[in-house]
């Protein structure tokens, strides 16, 4: 742990990267506490308040949206929801579609044609239509947006999962463990699965900002966060009908969004070096700056 | 070979049969279009009426038979917005998108292969970092925005391009760079790291051992380990282009098939949803027995069972 | 593309600079939000369907005047009503259809007998003249009487809804090449891309000015707004607020939609009047000018604007007293109404320009006051059916975000379904009310207009039936280049004859 730390306070890129993620939980936790009220206290007559001016108190210095209420109240009273539902969406495909591509890849035969198809399905299914199905049949509440949004997005990760496992089954030390007499359960989870993980953390990391920004037209259709409540994607999907006149109202949540994913993607990467002994090497070296 | 392609086409088939029963009875699940097509003043006789014409009243099993019938004549139904058979509908709409998918996949394979392998030859290098940060970036970059402030910018504030519509090569310059941000970041970092891995194998050593160019190493090597992931993921935002780049089509005017299934879906137009699912569904299966027999062709140790 | 504009620019120029001009064709571009679906002109109730075709290409017998719902006369130049159950047209003479077939009372009894055929579903039938029975009699070659089978005191009215097209045109089945006798022919549909109508060589009337028209389409009204701006196209009828932002360039139009929140006031708490007046008290109206919506909205007192006949000028908007607002309900909560039930708020997303913050706006103003509103936005179908009967019967109270459009100049195409007991989308139930409504739909002239405008006082003074909001208001960004102003008109047509050169 302080050996990891350690190496995290060297990389200066990780580190901010992890600080970020940190205030993002920090605004999670406790945001709704803190600013719940003043996320929701309107003022018709602030709308649309430019960014940047403090005349109207710290909490409008990223401007007011188009009911007056302060942009960043509500982007750190939105983390809640957004960091819940996209973590959840995205879990939730990373590990069904994950298993199913292990499965398919490495079983082969009927049971991987029967799985393979039924991507085929899911991939070629309208989401949206998937979304009005789930909105008219069951009860449209957070579970049902997680549950639309994982499913929209199975598919990639069993594709994927699958062709990487057609590869690596091949490999020698699978075989290797094979001839050795390691069943199937051990041979998938101490060998294959290990080494698709770092294109599954790729997928997923990215995923998070689509995932975020998927969310908010559910919203449009009755599904899932209804204001007062409110995401990241709900406030850059409201701003954009205001693009031209006030671009801060899409600009900042989508930053928000945007700075999430990338450190989200910047920490998973070098946590993937951290936890490679045969790459760890590079952490310990000084960051090459190209300057030298 | 032709034995697997004959196989794969077979499942495919029966799978997008599967694809076609399950739209059918899921879309009237969610109501039909009565309400939707007429004024809102229409007496509850009226609906009663429009209902019977167009046999929406039947049991679903009932109208499902209607449909199996006229599908052994090939007739997906009648657009009831459109007054015209559903596939030429989409049939006109699928050009258009399957230019947009073509142009924006082929630009984001060259391109991601590039900068991914580049970044992947020093990983946390400077360029790696660049790279890695910039397409990170426009990988999560709401595609909306993105569009309209390019149009704000490159069209009204500098005048250099249209603002939308497809008359010139000029037209399609926006369109394209707003569909190729997300696949390009997304594939940048799937080639980043599978090349990453890659590169630190045994058989790299070996290559580099034996004196190969460090070029070749990079690119012939080394590409062709990571290529499995790359095109799976690059598949995958081919059939996001087939059916949903629709905010790229609304906002630039451009007529195609996204556009299409969102408006048949929100105005329950049962026949232009079948229709454009089963086409759209046709080209990713399509695409998808491509993407096995690659994954044979790159890595010889991949076969077909 | 731009190019080709410049071209005809400088043309015109040159035209104008020699005093043997040559005809030089003057083109336009339009950017409606939305391609129609279908141009038939039975369906140019339709809003992006009527810009296209209505008055362009079909032309109507009587036409609506926008200004003060007057008749005036089109392709009928007079008409009378001959008896109760009949009403007798004199048609305009040399007219002649794109196609070369004579405008005549037999064609047009053709083109009217199109469209009330119920194997076509066109709107205009279904809209205004739904359950009627009408038949049209040919009596000479410029004569048509048109027979109702139960007196219609407001058939010429009605007859400015009903296109007329040409006799080749098939029965029973949608034209994608429709003829009329308008100023224009329909020349070319690029499906998806564009469509295009050309000045007609033998138009009876004078000719227009514009040659050319094309007609594109693009969802974003950012987009829309940037194409006018960048010399790309010459009008966008409908562009959001916020986009219009350039006063050379912008034009604001009473659009003849009305707002509202309708009340569910079949349900407790909605079915106790306190309650439906603190609601209105609730509203901060004045809030909403200038910033939500336009500074030019007009806070609405009925669901009518000025322009129909029955509109009643001696209503008083709602105040905004939240003070009074709690006292009714208190007043309610003693007396055992349960004011505290979640009142479920269904919006739909888009269906104004900023409808969406409109209706967390209004949710905040009425929790202000102690409501318990739950916001829900809906998509269209689910909307339509929670607005129309049958209503549910397990349903919670309801407020319901709607707008309404009365450009017909009458107020019955509003009244009888938003308000009597057998209204499709009325939650109302008042005897009384009824009775107007029954009454003032077979009077004529000054007593209809009197009957109409007592049954406006009754909805928003006795019975409080709905959440009062605005007149809206649209915005047109026209090219400087064109001499044209939009009007109450333009949420149902484009008289694309009517647009001047500068």
């Amino acid at each position: 742990m302080g050996e990891t730390l350690r190496l995290l306070a060297r990389d200066k890129v990780a580190l901010a990267a992890a600080l970020f993620l940190l205030l993002v939980l920090a605004c999670a936790v406790f945001g709704p506490v803190v600013l719940g009220e003043a996320a929701d206290k309107m003022n018709l007559r602030q709308r649309n308040a430019p960014p940047f001016s403090l005349a109207d108190g710290w909490l409008y210095v990223l401007g007011a949206d188009a009911l007056g209420r302060s942009i960043l109240a509500r982007i750190v009273v939105a983390a809640r929801d957004t960091v819940t539902i996209a973590t959840l969406a995205v879990a939730l495909s990373l590990v069904a579609g994950g298993t199913i591509g292990l499965v398919a890849g490495y079983a082969r035969g009927w049971t991987e044609t029967v799985i393979m198809r039924f991507a085929d399905i899911l991939m070629s299914f309208p989401s949206l239509l998937l979304a009005v199905v789930v909105l008219y049949v069951f009860n449209p509440g957070v579970a049902t947006v997680v549950a639309v949004l994982a499913i929209t997005r199975l598919p990639i990760y069993i594709r994927t999962i699958r062709a990487e496992v057609l590869e690596i089954r091949e490999r020698l030390f699978v075989q290797a463990a094979r001839v050795l007499g390691a069943g199937p359960v051990r041979l998938i989870g101490r060998h294959i699965a290990p080494v698709t993980v770092p294109t599954l953390i790729t997928i997923a990391t990215l995923d998070f900002a689509f995932v975020m920004l998927a969310e908010s037209a559910l919203s449009f259709l009755g599904i899932g966060i209804q204001p007062p409540d409110v995401t990241w994607g709900l406030m850059v999907a409201q701003g954009r009908n205001y693009l031209a006149t006030a671009w801060w109202l899409a600009f900042f949540p989508g930053l928000a969004i945007m700075l999430t994913t990338l450190s989200l993607n910047l920490l998973s990467s070098w946590m993937r070096l951290a936890a490679d002994p045969t790459q760890r090497w590079r952490l310990d070296r000084a960051p090459d700056t190209g300057a030298r | 070979m032709g034995a697997y392609l004959g196989r794969r086409t077979l499942q495919s088939l029966i799978a997008l049969a599967g694809l076609v029963v399950l739209v059918f009875f899921l879309a009237r699940l969610t109501g039909d279009p009565t309400n939707l097509y007429l004024p809102l003043d229409a007496s509850l006789e009226a609906r009663a009426e429009f209902r019977a014409k167009h046999g929406y009243d039947d049991p679903f099993l009932v109208q499902f038979g209607g449909f199996l019938v006229d599908l052994t004549r090939l007739d997906f139904g009648e657009s009831i917005r459109k007054a015209r058979p559903a596939l030429d509908v989409v049939l006109e709409a699928i050009p258009t998108t399957l230019r947009l998918a073509a142009i924006t996949m082929s630009l984001a394979i060259a391109g991601s292969i590039l900068i991914g392998s580049l970044a992947a030859v020093r990983p946390r290098g400077i360029f790696d970092r660049t790279a890695s940060i910039l397409s990170l970036a426009a990988a999560s970059a709401p595609d909306f925005w993105v569009a309209i402030t390019g149009i704000l910018l490159f069209a009204v504030a500098l005048g250099w391009l249209p603002t939308s519509g497809t008359g010139t090569a000029l037209h399609w310059v926006l369109p394209i760079a707003v569909l190729l941000i997300r696949p390009f970041g997304l594939l940048v970092q799937v080639v980043r790291g599978a090349m990453i891995t890659a590169l630190s194998s045994a058989y790299v050593k070996t290559a580099r051992a034996k004196g190969v160019r460090e070029r070749s190493v990079v690119f012939v090597h080394a590409l062709r380990n990571a290529m499995l992931p790359v095109i799976t993921v690059a598949g995958d935002q081919a059939a996001g282009i087939v059916n949903g780049a629709v905010i790229v089509e609304t906002i630039f005017g451009f007529p195609g098939v996204g556009k299409l299934m969102i408006d048949a879906i929100e105005q329950r137009d049962f026949a232009v949803i079948q229709a454009a699912v089963l086409v759209t569904a046709l080209l990713i299966f399509v695409m998808n027995i491509l993407i096995d027999l690659a994954y044979a062709m790159i890595d010889p140790r991949v076969r077909h069972g | 593309m731009r190019a080709s504009r410049l071209v005809t620019g400088a043309a015109a120029v040159l035209s104008v600079g020699s005093v043997a001009s040559v005809a030089v064709a003057e083109e336009i571009k339009v950017v409606l939000s939305e391609e129609p679906d279908i141009v038939d002109p039975c369906e140019a109730s339709r809003s992006n369907v009527g810009r296209v075709v209505k008055q362009n290409v079909a032309e109507t017998l009587t036409e609506i005047d926008p200004d003060d719902g007057s008749i005036t006369p089109r392709l009928a130049t007079s008409w009378e009503q001959v008896d109760d159950v009949t009403w007798r047209f004199k048609l305009q003479e040399g007219v002649t259809f794109h196609d070369g077939s004579p405008f005549n009372a037999e064609n047009a009894a053709y083109a009217i007998n199109r469209t009330l055929d119920d194997t076509l579903d066109c709107e205009v039938r279904i809209k205004f003249f739904g359950g009627m029975e009408v038949t049209p009699v040919p009596v000479d070659e410029l004569t048509l009487d048109i027979k109702t089978a139960e007196p219609a005191p407001i058939l010429p009215t009605m007859m400015g809804t009903m296109t007329i097209v040409g006799p080749n045109t098939p029965m029973g089945e949608r034209t994608r090449d429709p003829i009329g006798t308008g100023p224009y022919r329909f020349a070319n549909w690029d499906v998806g891309q564009s469509i295009t109508l050309e000045a007609f060589e033998d138009y009876w009337g004078e000719k227009p000015v514009i040659d050319k028209a094309t007609y594109v389409f693009r969802g974003e009204s950012a987009v829309a707004a940037a194409m006018v701006e960048a010399g790309e196209a010459d009008i966008a009828p409908n562009i959001a607020v916020q986009d219009a932002t350039n006063p050379e360039m912008d034009h604001s139009y009473f659009n003849s939609e009305t707002s509202r929140l309708r009340i569910d006031m079949q349900l407790p708490p909605l079915d106790d009047i306190r309650v439906r007046k603190a609601l209105n008290l609730a509203v901060d109206r004045e809030a909403f000018r200038g910033s939500i919506f336009s500074e030019e909205v007009v806070p609405a007192t009925q669901l009518v604007t000025p322009a129909v006949s029955g509109y009643n000028p001696d209503l008083k908007v709602w105040p905004y007293d939240p003070e009074q607002a709690k006292a009714l309900l208190a007043e309610a909560a003693a007396d055992g109404v349960p004011v505290d039930t979640e009142i479920r708020l269904v919006g739909r997303y888009n269906i104004y320009p900023n409808a969406t913050e409109a209706a967390e706006a209004l949710a905040q103003m009425f929790r202000d006051v102690g409501f318990n509103i739950r916001l829900e936005m809906n998509e269209v179908a689910n909307w339509v059916d929670i607005f129309t009967k049958p209503f549910a019967e397990d349903r919670p109270p309801s407020l319901q975000q709607a707008q309404h459009d009365n450009n017909n100049g009458d107020a019955v195409f509003t009244v009888f379904f938003k308000y009597h007991s057998d209204g499709g989308q009325s939650t109302t139930t008042n005897e009384e009310l009824d009775t107007l409504i029954e009454q003032a739909t077979v009077a004529t002239g000054d007593e209809r207009r009197r009957l109409w405008q007592e049954a406006f006082r009754m909805i928003h003074e006795d019975i409080v039936a709905d959440v009062d909001m605005f007149h809206m208001v649209g915005f047109t960004r026209i090219s400087p280049r064109l001499d044209f102003e939009p009007n109450i008109s333009m949420n149902s047509e484009l008289q694309i004859a009517k647009i001047g050169l500068k």
